[in-house]
């Protein structure tokens, strides 16, 4: 008696269950059609991996940050950061310059190496076209000037922020005590004039300039 | 009801009286402050400023055997590997015309093509290169061990001590001044190098902030409410010229590379002085 009311009652349930789906299913076939007649975008009744558990299994677009477009001519003009006592420089440019090529990028090398280990940030690290100096001789005998040699300036630039003041007295120590023969150190904050120098003049964009004004 | 009542004067009292409190602490600070101008408030320790003039180096260090041995690999590996120079192929341009010219017995062009051959370029370079003398390396003073002079160890640094008086004895120590309340330390230790006498050094200081410091507590004798020690901070600066005029006394100053503080030194100044100094 019990077992048949039970079963009566799980009949009744299950039929509760199956006239729930049946509707929902009608309520899917129905509203579908019109949909899928006009050529949407929403899934034909073929596809029914939305309510597999594994949908949407090997999503990570949404965990990716989204790339900004990098700007072609991005300014760094950061200001010295000043955390109350203690400072902080901005962007700093260390220029080195010699006559000898492979010291001087040697030498930059090294910077930059020190600078990745004392965990210092290094913005760039460029060089600056190379100067000729032809160096004339006045002959002994006469006043004609005899080509004595041609000497070479190359100057490489190691660019770092966000150096604290107390570190940066001993950073600067370090870089001058092992300065190699013949190379010349000059740290600088980093200016507007510093950026436009790497540019090359362009004649026709400051006469057009010229003519607008 | 009563209860709460009282509960509400008794957290009002509090707050009064805490209100007077700070009131009270205030004033008593603002008078504190009056009264202690010239000295620090409350702290038993004198503050002394000292600076640490380094000279750098004027000449590398030499080659240690090893660095030598591969100096001289690397320069082989790069000449063998190089490309021939201007110079280099201009004289194997005239080597093969004087051969030509031998061969044949006459001019083809005339008149020779460059007034200079490059075989006399080289030997009038060769000349002024025996005539360079290179500066000496160990001075005289390093042969007299001459410790007053500047000229000794081009290539280490050199530091400056002075000996002054302290109580009873003379001690060796980096020059220093005591620190004057509305001057940063910084500015105690560039008046140090100001009133040392008789000096036209110049020197730049690095950064703000001090290398290092050493703590001491006077003798027993010495010692009275106000002063139980003395706290001295260490700057940094590096000697761009100058030096002193004249030896005024001997044996007031020396300037010494790091190995020979420890002859002048006390034990604990040198080891807090030596946690600093960079030697490269």
């Amino acid at each position: 008696m019990m077992n048949g009311a039970l079963g009566k009652m799980l009949c009744l349930k299950n039929d509760i269950i199956f006239k729930q789906a049946f509707s929902l299913l009608r309520v899917r076939t129905s509203g579908e059609n019109p949909i899928s007649s006009a050529g949407g975008i929403l899934l034909s009744t073929s596809r029914h991996y939305k309510t597999r558990p594994i949908h949407g299994i090997g999503r990570y677009k949404h965990l990716v940050k989204p790339k900004e477009p990098k700007k072609k001519r991005a300014k760094v003009e950061v200001r010295p950061i000043n955390l109350g006592a203690d400072y902080e420089y901005g962007v700093l440019n260390i220029h080195l310059t010699a006559y000898n090529m492979a010291v001087v990028e040697s030498y930059a090398q090294y910077a930059h190496n020190l600078c990745n280990h004392l965990s210092i940030k290094v913005e760039k690290s460029y060089s600056m076209p190379t100067k000729t100096m032809e160096v004339l001789r006045l002959q002994d005998q006469g006043s004609k000037m005899l080509p004595d040699s041609v000497l070479t300036t190359h100057e490489r630039v190691v660019q770092i922020s966000g150096l604290s003041a107390t570190f940066a007295e001993i950073f600067l120590e370090i870089i001058q005590s092992n300065l190699p023969e013949g190379v010349r150190l000059s740290v600088k904050e980093h200016t507007e004039e510093d950026f436009k120098g790497r540019f090359k003049t362009q004649p026709e964009l400051e006469e057009l300039l010229a003519k607008l004004n | 009801m009563a209860a709460p009542i009282r509960q509400s004067l008794f957290g009002v009292a509090k707050g009064r009286w805490r209100f007077e409190g700070l009131w009270a602490g205030s004033l008593g600070s603002r008078s504190l402050a009056l009264a202690a101008a010239p000295s620090i408030s409350g702290s038993p320790w004198r503050l002394l400023g000292a600076v640490c003039l380094q000279r750098p180096p004027l000449v590398s260090k030499p080659l240690t055997p090893l660095q030598e041995e591969m100096a001289a690999l690397l320069q082989q590996i790069e000449v063998e590997r190089s490309l021939y120079s201007d110079h280099e192929l201009r004289a194997l341009d005239e080597a093969q015309q004087l051969a030509k010219k031998k061969a044949d017995l006459y001019d083809e062009e005339g008149d020779e093509q460059n007034v200079l051959l490059t075989q006399d370029m080289e030997d009038a370079w060769e000349q002024k290169f025996l005539q360079f003398k290179p500066g000496a390396r160990i001075t005289e003073a390093d042969k007299k061990n001459d410790r007053t002079s500047l000229h000794r160890k081009l290539d280490r640094n050199l530091v400056l001590l002075v000996k002054e008086k302290l109580g009873d004895q003379d001690v060796w120590m980096l020059p220093q001044a005591e620190w004057q309340p509305g001057e940063t330390l910084r500015g105690t230790a560039e008046r140090t190098l100001a009133t040392l006498s008789e000096n036209n050094l110049e020197a730049k200081f690095l950064g703000n902030a001090p290398c290092g410091h050493y703590k001491f507590k006077f003798p027993q004798a010495m010692r009275t409410e106000s002063s139980l020690g003395a706290k001295i901070f260490f700057f940094k600066a590096l000697l761009v010229t100058g030096d002193f005029s004249q030896p005024r006394k001997k044996g007031q100053r020396v300037w010494v590379c790091k190995e020979e503080l420890g002859d002048y030194l006390r034990p604990k100044y040198l080891a807090q002085v030596r946690r600093f100094l960079l030697d490269l």
